[in-house]
């Protein structure tokens, strides 16, 4: 332990002297200031407090991330190649401690210039408070791609050579189909969705929806929610997202506490997704307590990039270290829209079933840091989980810089100095 | 085990280098064996390219030997517990130059695992033994290249070792301090350290130690005292090594 900080004091210090953490601290500040300067928002204050949230500390994020990942690969292999590294290893101190220890501190660095940008966020938005978010507990997409894959190839209207698919492919095409299945609610007809297990007691509740109709136009829609004893009722015009609130004005029998339904009384067919159109709201802490949950999250994420960064300072020279964790950042940032967007969905041509596989594979190691979800949570001002907070804190900040420390003590092993 | 083995001890030591599809470019070390005993200041020498530094790195557990053995007290050199036991000064002093000089000997002192108020007492020792209180607050990567070799040197002392490893340890050094650290050498060795050191100076080599062994392309050409050897150091160095390259410098200048 008094090795780990003595290493972990040490490149804290470079950090500092080096002025790293002081130009990153004060382009976090004149970012989070000048960004509602330079982003157009939808003309709207909601829009506007919507985007301030999303891309200043979005921004931040991204700029922490690239200059700490560069400093962070840098940092063991530089040493190496000017040869001062030698004088530690010389030392009593296990070679895993010694990454570990700079890991811990260029994450604490990202972390404070983070928590910086946060409290300024914090600071300019007028606190309100965040809502837990339930969506129609429904069987899940995979699970419904898996009870139709069968169906599927069995059915004569479908083309053979799209059989001929891989069943990893045309599973994946049925899940995401999966996603946007759409439901109808024809006029006087009533729909519902079962919530599964919500904790409301005496909270603000509210639907969050977005209708569309057969033309994909704008049209009237009219029509009430309801909710155990709570209802509310909309009027608005259909492909808007809204948020309806409930309450118990009106006088109604007592429900089932678990079934969302809506009653359409409007002139039209109504359609929605229900995977994806439809979230139950129920109000949960501050403004600043999800600031502070999204901020462990994007803590951890850094985490997991520093040390995968500091990882690859240990097995590679500099240069190549810098531009490998560049190239990883790059590929996860990129590769999500690469594999969505793709035209050849079933993958039958053998060179795209191999750069597919490739891009999915690193997709799913960076996965935790190509997902922007905390901020995306903070901007609509839903609930950052518990749950995901603990996941990032397990996997990311912990676990797997943990693996990664000892990979770079092997490697730091076997590299010579 | 330490007794018969020595402080050191490498048998059939060899070093290969190899390029990236791990095709053999450099056999840096070929055959080496080499033992020092507890309390001996031991000289390793020979010319550029030798194996000197190679050998050192092995014997401090930072480059695995590619084959035969190295021990030290009779323990693998990556071992904890023997590096805990030893000091090192490196060829040249490879600083973090953003930490002062009480930094600096702070830092080591936590590698060798001393309390913070030993570590205190020491750093403020071993500044008043290189002559640097004054500067003690300055980054050392403002020093000059004698004022860096005196800290390195001080680093390498922080915690007691009880095996000294000094890579060229007067080089960069004037007249004075030179004579200072042979001076010290022998304190330190008159009060039990056993001392490796390599360097191209062989009068100093010659001041200060008890054995050579002299390396050449990564083979041990000649070991003894100066009685095995022969009386004159440098007379032994030049006729194992050779004396030039056979240039014909006055032709290449007319």
């Amino acid at each position: 332990m008094k090795k780990f900080l003595e290493i972990l004091v040490l490149e804290s210090k470079r950090l500092v002297r080096t002025g790293t953490a002081g130009m990153l601290a004060s382009a976090a500040v004149a970012w989070m200031f000048a960004m509602p300067y330079l982003v157009r928002s939808d003309g709207t204050a909601s829009g506007a407090t919507e985007m301030y949230m999303k891309y200043s500390l979005g921004g931040v994020f991204a700029l922490v991330t690239v200059a700490l990942a560069a400093s962070a690969a840098g940092s063991i292999s530089a040493e190496r190649d000017e040869k001062r590294l030698q004088l530690t290893l010389a030392r009593p101190v296990r070679f895993f401690v010694v990454a570990l220890g700079r890991m811990a501190a260029i994450s604490l660095c990202g972390a404070a210039v983070l928590a910086l940008a946060t409290a300024i966020l914090v600071a300019k938005i007028d606190s309100r408070p965040c809502s837990r978010v339930y969506s129609p507990k429904m069987e899940s997409p995979r699970e419904e791609a898996l009870r139709l894959y069968d169906s599927v190839m069995q059915d004569p209207g479908i083309d053979a050579e799209i059989k001929k698919a891989p069943k990893d492919a045309i599973l994946r095409v049925l899940e995401q189909k999966a996603w946007d299945n759409y439901q109808t609610i024809p006029k006087g007809r009533d729909a519902a969705w079962k919530m599964g297990d919500v904790d409301a007691k005496g909270r603000l509740m509210s639907v969050r929806l977005r209708f569309t109709n057969n033309f994909d136009t704008r049209e009237k829609v009219v029509g009430v929610f309801r909710y155990g004893g709570f209802s509310g009722s909309i009027s608005n015009v259909t492909q808007a997202v809204v948020a309806v609130p409930l309450d118990s004005q009106e006088v109604l029998p007592e429900g089932d506490p678990s079934v969302l339904t809506f009653s359409n009384r409007g002139e039209n067919t109504l359609m929605l997704r229900p995977r994806r159109d439809i979230k139950l709201l129920v109000e949960a802490d501050s403004f600043a307590m999800n600031a502070v949950r999204a901020w462990i999250v994007l803590s951890s994420m850094l985490a997991l990039v520093v040390a995968f960064a500091v990882f690859l300072g240990s097995a590679l020279g500099k240069a190549v270290a810098i531009f490998t964790v560049m190239s990883f950042l790059a590929v996860t940032e990129m590769g999500p829209s690469v594999v969505e967007q793709y035209p050849d969905a079933l993958e039958t041509d053998t060179r795209d079933r191999i750069s597919l596989m490739v891009t999915r594979a690193v997709g799913k190691v960076t996965r935790p840091v190509g997902s922007f979800t905390p901020l995306e949570s903070l901007a609509a001002n839903d609930m950052v989980e518990f749950g995901e907070v603990a996941r990032a804190v397990g996997e990311d900040m912990v676990v797997l810089p943990l693996l990664l420390a000892f990979l770079s003590g092997l490697a730091l092993s076997f590299k010579k100095v | 085990m330490e007794q018969s083995e020595g402080v050191i001890a490498l048998k059939g030591v060899s070093k290969v280098f190899r390029d990236f599809w791990l095709r053999p470019t450099v056999k840096a070390v070929e055959g080496l064996d080499l033992s020092v005993a507890k309390g001996e200041v031991f000289a390793l020498l020979g010319p550029n390219g030798s194996g000197k530094s190679t050998t050192i790195k092995m014997i401090l557990g930072l480059m695995a030997p590619s084959g035969g053995e190295v021990r030290l007290f009779g323990r693998k050199p990556d071992s904890a517990v023997a590096r805990s036991r030893l000091g090192y000064l490196p060829e040249l002093s490879y600083l973090h130059p953003y930490l002062t000089a009480r930094e600096t000997l702070m830092y080591y002192a936590g590698l060798c695992n001393l309390d913070r108020r030993t570590a205190k007492e020491r750093t403020a020792q071993l500044l008043a033994m290189v002559g640097l209180e004054s500067v003690a607050g300055r980054p050392v990567g403002g020093f000059s290249k004698g004022m860096a070799r005196r800290i390195a040197l001080a680093c390498s002392l922080i915690g007691k070792p009880e095996l000294l490893i000094l890579d060229e340890p007067t080089s960069g050094l004037d007249p004075v301090s030179t004579s200072e650290v042979k001076s010290l050498v022998k304190t330190l060795s008159a009060g039990g350290m056993t001392i490796l050191m390599t360097s191209h100076l062989l009068g100093d080599a010659q001041d200060v130690c008890d054995r050579y062994a002299i390396l050449n392309f990564g083979r041990k050409v000649a070991e003894g005292d100066l009685k095995t050897l022969g009386t004159s150091l440098q007379d032994v160095f030049l006729s194992k090594v050779g004396v030039g390259r056979g240039f014909d410098v006055a032709g290449f200048l007319k």
